[in-house]
């Protein structure tokens, strides 16, 4: 495995509900587990609103996929949501093809992102 | 024809298939042998192993194993590329394509005095033949044979997988199916389905989240799923409700698996189609890409389908339709480059433009993407294509004679 393969995430509170994670590099199915691994400490914290600032993510297989989807299913089964914010093209080609649209909150910025997560109330 | 031969070799047929009852998978190259050898012939019987990249001699008891053949290079690998009868340069040797319906299997070689007969090849086709359609159901008693085309151990995923599977190649009178899938030893999460029923052809690829066995029983639930539905007759909104529902109930980790179908009517090239987030299906006509089959869209199959509608195309004679698993567009280098779907749609054109047969042509362009991925290969790749034509056909049916 290379560098550039190893994925970081960074983590900012930005309420007592609302978590923003912003994973930098691939998201396999090997590397999503440090990606899990932030969510639940967010959801371990009293949160129920995920944002994952797509802005350094290079690629997503699809382990990163299943993993959106079990984020999804979590943060709905606490009453909140997950939002997928700012995919650089290739990236969201890849939740194009599988259709995440029509799963979860798809937005083209993090501030969109963050504004359509306070207007959930 | 000489009536006196012609007996001989239906004695020898005769022989073969009465004997053929009671053969475990090991005996049926000493079998074959020894009805060749009142023929005045020698014969080797030779399998294609999983990665297509060499054929294998089945052993004969008491005589050493030819070392394999590699089928890029060698005239013996022309007869199976090509499925045509080749002869040895200047020796009383040949090689016959050995298939089972249209599924290339390997190649019988025979050796022994044939020249002065002229009706030599096509009797050696028949008996390739027979023995195609003998190894096909021979081998399923033992595993001699299919350790022979073996050349590394099958994951658990992989083997499961390749039971599941039909033949890689099928044709019918109008249209040829063909399939590949990589890497073969340890593929699990990819997979294909084909029927080809009255006027209809019907197919399915599927690739599953995730890696290993856990990616092959999704694989495998989803495949079972879509098959039992369409053999109860229902269509394919049907068939994909089926896999959804037996996917959330078997794994509720959220695995999913994105799948395409497609049911395409031989008599007028009405293509009816759903895509369940997977790359949408290609069109060429003549070298050139003519469509996407991008409409149908759904979730993958697994996480619900509500509101899917079918999507509508029309193909006419002559077209290819060509299914992948990102598996194949996204393998790439040491240094990042990823296959892309233009080379894909590049290299299927190339080798189908230069008349190969549609199981060439994947043969051909998996083993492109797998040179790719330079030995290491992220994720599995599937090839599914659909020829739409008589010539197409023709390329995938053994013969002697030249062809046009």
């Amino acid at each position: 495995m290379t560098d550039e393969r190893i994925l970081t995430v960074g983590v900012e509170d930005l309420s007592s509900s609302t978590v923003l994670l912003c994973p930098a590099g691939e998201i396999d199915r090997d590397s999503q587990t440090v990606l899990h691994e932030a969510a639940t400490a967010a959801f371990g914290r009293g949160a129920d609103r995920l944002i994952i600032d797509l802005t350094e993510v290079t690629f997503c297989d699809s382990g990163g996929l299943s993993l959106f989807v079990r984020l999804d299913r979590e943060a709905a089964a606490r009453g909140g949501s997950l939002r997928l914010a700012a995919a650089r093209p290739a990236v969201r080609a890849i939740l194009d093809v599988v259709n995440f649209d029509r799963l979860m909150s798809l937005h083209e910025t993090v501030a969109e992102a963050v504004q359509a997560s306070r207007a959930e109330g | 024809m000489d009536e006196a031969v012609t007996a001989r070799w239906f004695d020898a047929v005769g022989d073969i298939l009465r004997q053929s009852h009671l053969w475990r998978p090991d005996q049926l190259t000493t079998y074959v042998e020894s009805a060749a050898a009142r023929l005045g012939l020698h014969t080797t019987v030779w399998v294609v192993d999983y990665e297509q990249v060499s054929l294998r001699a089945l052993p004969v008891p008491g005589r050493p194993v030819p070392p394999p053949v590699p089928i890029d290079g060698t005239a013996m690998g022309r007869a199976f590329t090509l499925v045509r009868t080749r002869r040895a340069d200047g020796e009383d040797r040949w090689w016959v394509p050995m298939v089972n319906g249209t599924d290339r299997l390997g190649v019988l070689e025979v050796a022994g005095p044939g020249a002065a007969d002229p009706e030599f090849g096509s009797r050696c086709e028949t008996l390739a033949g027979l023995i195609g359609h003998l190894i096909t159901t021979t081998s399923a008693r033992g595993d001699s044979i299919d350790r022979v085309r073996r050349t590394a151990p099958m994951s658990t995923a992989a083997e499961m997988l390749w039971r599941m599977l039909p033949p890689l190649t099928a044709s019918c009178e109008h249209a040829v199916v063909s399939a590949v899938l990589q890497p073969c030893y340890d593929v699990g999460g990819d997979g294909f389905d084909y029927a080809i029923d009255d006027e209809t052809a019907q197919l399915l690829i599927l690739d599953a989240a995730g890696k290993g066995l856990p990616a092959g029983l999704a694989c495998s639930v989803a495949l079972a799923a879509v098959r039992a539905r369409r053999r109860a007759g229902y269509g394919l909104l049907e068939q994909a409700r089926a896999a959804d529902e037996a996917l959330a109930e078997q794994f509720p980790d959220a695995r999913f698996v994105t799948a395409v179908l497609v049911e395409l009517d031989l008599t007028d090239g009405r293509v009816r189609y759903l895509n369940a987030g997977h790359p949408a299906p290609l069109v060429l006509r003549a070298g050139k890409l003519i469509a996407e089959l991008s409409g149908g869209r759904r979730l993958p199959l697994g996480l619900g389908g509500t509101g899917a509608e079918i999507g509508e195309s029309v193909m006419r004679p002559g077209d290819r339709l060509l299914c992948y698993s990102d598996g194949v567009t996204e393998a790439r280098t040491g240094t990042g480059e990823r296959f892309g779907r233009d080379r894909l749609i590049e290299v299927t054109e190339r080798h189908a433009g230069a008349e190969l047969s549609a199981p060439e042509v994947l043969r051909r362009l998996a083993h492109e993407v797998m040179a790719q991925s330079a030995g290491e290969p992220d994720d599995d790749a599937t090839l599914l294509l659909l020829e739409w034509s008589g010539a197409a056909v023709t390329r995938t049916v053994p013969t002697s004679g030249e062809r046009e």
